[in-house]
């Protein structure tokens, strides 16, 4: 980590914590992610993973350590300053019913506070996003609700690069998906993310897509970053809770309630 | 358990929420006034608050000025001020009920449906999706609600008070025998332009309550369908107390003035 330069790093974490309540979710997280690289967060369900993202970006304020963002500390960074370098997908795709996929996917350059163009061109690079994640003109006039679980990813995922951030979220990208669509989520974020070289972080308990998107993989358990390792490392990652966790096995350090 | 406590611990609920309110309401105005401005969704409330509650209200003051007819016939009977009809229902309905009656109808219709929405819209992270594509809350989905039921309520009231009228005129000349020329003659002369100000100036408040009581739920609902739920039911019970609150509170300033 040493020998990496302050540059490289396009999202730094140090000893970053979050409570609710009596709750302490986050116990002093430290992660450093560097400029292009694809990160995928690991962790039980309610470890804490989607709150660490949301930390991350300022949409959850944090209750001690310290967050820079392209070189920029969360802290002094104004919110538009953040958001234009962040496109992030939502578990749920977070569509807005009102509106149809093509004003979805071109929302920020229609209602965004810092950047603004007329509706054709917008429509012109809602129906370019479309493509780009699978989905022909057809689908540009219909509404979220008449959308599959399918689709409805893959529109977030379009609403998510319309811009072009510098970095993007995936938070639980595949999660109620059948395995050949999550297969083409997973290709889709692994293909986009290498041509537009943004920085990506993952957060997913869904192996086959760690192993499909991750460059390298950091594991969140009991509110701290408990292993960080490149992906090929996952079968011998050296740590038992990884281990017990990559293999799924209920026997092991990490305790499951109602397993006895 | 020390009442003592139990009251202590009430008052400083109360008064942590009434702040809370205070703050996000003043928050809401100042929206109101940086831009971007959002006109589409300033419309689109609008529409929905005035246009789509005028049936509700409409019917709602027609049958209450009816009744109010009815009723004030029947005081009136007993010292042979039967000819009071007129005036008290205009008056009744343009200065108290047409504002009340219909604050609390669209309170009903109306704050629960933003809290709905908005409340759905958090709890399926539509609301983290606004902040990440650079769209400010406040600005998008509170400042445009706030400022269409403001404007909306009055002229909806206007209507209120309209059909209100009409409604004590028909009870007054098909059941209590009044003459049309009459009772009309009466309803213009008694009543005063402050009359209709203070009724509209109520229903402007009221549709500042009633919208800030909905975003401010919204925004606060809890997780999952029992959240909205309960952010709903709070929406449309404490708007309803605070419109009633405001209303003795507004009565006694255009009773001092």
């Amino acid at each position: 980590m040493t020998e990496r330069t302050r540059d490289d790093i396009m999202i730094r974490a140090e000893g970053v914590t979050r409570a609710f309540g009596r709750k302490r979710v986050l116990r002093g997280v430290d992660l450093a992610i560097r400029r292009g690289e694809s990160r995928v967060i690991i962790g039980g369900s309610g470890s804490g993973k989607s709150v660490l993202v949301k930390c991350l970006i300022g949409l959850i304020p944090a209750d001690g350590g310290r967050i820079v963002i392209d070189g920029i500390p969360l802290s002094r960074a104004t919110r538009p300053e953040v958001m234009r370098r962040v496109g992030m997908l939502f578990q749920g795709g977070a569509l807005f019913d009102s509106l149809p996929v093509w004003e979805n996917v071109a929302f920020r350059l229609l209602r965004g506070e810092d950047e603004r163009i007329d509706r054709a061109r917008a429509r012109e690079i809602a129906i370019e996003k479309l493509a780009r994640v699978g989905l022909g003109p057809e689908t540009a006039d219909l509404y979220p609700a008449e959308l599959s679980g399918g689709m409805q990813k893959r529109v977030g995922l379009a609403r998510a690069i319309a811009h072009a951030p510098s970095i993007i979220f995936f938070d639980e990208p595949t999660t109620g998906l059948d395995p050949i669509m999550a297969g083409v989520i997973n290709r889709l974020i692994r293909s986009i993310v290498g041509e537009t070289g943004a920085t990506a972080v993952t957060i997913t308990h869904d192996m086959v897509s760690v192993r499909t998107i991750a460059d390298r993989v950091s594991m969140l358990h009991e509110g701290v970053i408990r292993w960080t390792g490149p992906v090929a490392q996952l079968d011998e990652p050296g740590d038992p809770y990884v281990t017990q966790f990559v293999r799924g096995a209920p026997e092991g350090p990490i305790h499951v309630e109602g397993t006895g | 358990m020390n009442p003592l406590a139990a009251i202590g611990r009430s008052t400083l609920a109360f008064l942590a929420g009434t702040g809370r309110i205070a703050v996000f309401g003043s928050r809401g105005v100042a929206a109101l006034f940086q831009p971007p401005f959002y006109g589409r969704e300033f419309l689109r409330a609008f529409l929905f608050i005035g246009y789509y509650s005028l049936p509700v209200v409409g019917l709602t003051a027609i049958f209450t000025g009816g009744a109010l007819a009815l009723q004030t016939y029947a005081g009136g009977a007993r010292f042979n001020g039967e000819q009071i009809v007129p005036s008290i229902v205009a008056i009744g309905i343009v200065r108290e009920l047409g504002p009340v009656l219909g604050g609390l109808m669209v309170a009903g219709r109306v704050a629960s449906a933003i809290a709905a929405e908005i409340g759905t819209m958090k709890v399926t992270e539509q609301i983290d999706a606004l902040v990440t594509l650079s769209t400010s809350p406040m600005k998008y989905l509170v400042a445009p609600r706030l400022l269409a039921a403001t404007l909306a309520l009055p002229l909806l009231v206007a209507v209120a008070d309209i059909l209100g009228i009409f409604g004590g005129w028909i009870v007054a000349i098909t059941r209590l025998d009044f003459s049309s020329a009459v009772y009309l003659r009466n309803t213009i002369d008694f009543l005063e332009s402050g009359d209709v100000i203070s009724g509209l100036v109520k229903a402007a408040v009221f549709g500042f309550i009633i919208a800030l009581m909905g975003c401010h739920q919204g925004m606060h609902s809890g997780r999952g369908a029992s959240g909205v739920g309960r952010a709903t039911t709070l929406a449309v019970v404490t708007a309803s107390v605070l419109i009633l609150a405001t209303n003795y509170i507004l009565t006694e300033f255009f009773f001092s003035v």
